[in-house]
């Protein structure tokens, strides 16, 4: 597999850790990889936004354990902090979708550096998701 | 059969995935072609991952052992 493509809606600090873990392993194997963070999910391409990632509904009150165990799993419990470790690893590419950010507040004022840009889902779907060799929807 | 001869151990003892990998591939960037990286693991994830992350960048997993829970991987640097 030499390219991913992934689209990332779901924004719970919970929910958003597998499509980063995926990322992360995939970077590991010098697989290019790119994320379009839709709907709510595009919150998390700010740095307030990554911050209040926060757990949902029947689950919420197993948060702290949760932050507790993916530290001492060895990753950073800080959505921001594993977005830049993502970053750093030179294969994974971020976008905002145009959309998400009108919708939801994200505009190149508030987009973390990491980030690519902001982008339309076409552009995404035709240019990376249709090319990429596997593409995922969280 | 020849023993091996570590150039670097890495341990990701209390690790789980993606970590083992993402640090063996941080480690094994940093070696010469031939050197040989010991991966110590506890995640037992990384009996499937190690191997197949060695098929897949073209390194060569010369052993494979557990002894207690704990697990020793012998990659050598091949790319």
């Amino acid at each position: 597999m030499k390219s991913m493509a992934i689209v990332i809606r779901d924004d719970s600090y919970d929910k958003i850790l597998t499509p980063l873990v995926f990322a992360y392993l995939a970077s590991a194997e010098q697989t290019q990889v790119d994320m379009l963070f839709v709907n709510w999910a595009v919150k998390a391409l700010t740095v307030e936004g990554a911050a209040n990632l926060r757990m949902d509904g029947r689950h919420a009150a197993d948060e702290a354990m949760v932050r507790e165990n993916v530290a001492k799993a060895g990753l950073p419990n800080d959505i921001y902090e594993i977005l830049k470790a993502l970053k750093s690893s030179g294969c994974v590419n971020f976008y905002a979708c145009s959309l998400a950010g009108a919708i939801f507040g994200v505009n190149e004022s508030n987009l973390i550096p990491e980030a690519e840009g902001i982008v339309g889902a076409s552009w995404f779907l035709n240019d990376k998701a249709a090319k990429a060799d596997h593409c995922q929807y969280f | 059969m020849s023993a091996i001869t570590v150039t670097t151990i890495l341990d990701t003892s209390g690790k789980c995935c993606p970590m083992p990998i993402v640090e063996t591939n941080k480690a094994i960037k940093g070696l010469s072609l031939g050197d040989i990286l010991e991966i110590i693991a506890t995640d037992t994830g990384t009996k499937k991952d190690i191997p197949s992350w060695c098929e897949r960048t073209g390194q060569t997993l010369l052993s494979m052992t557990e002894e207690s829970g704990v697990l020793h991987y012998h990659v050598r640097k091949d790319r």
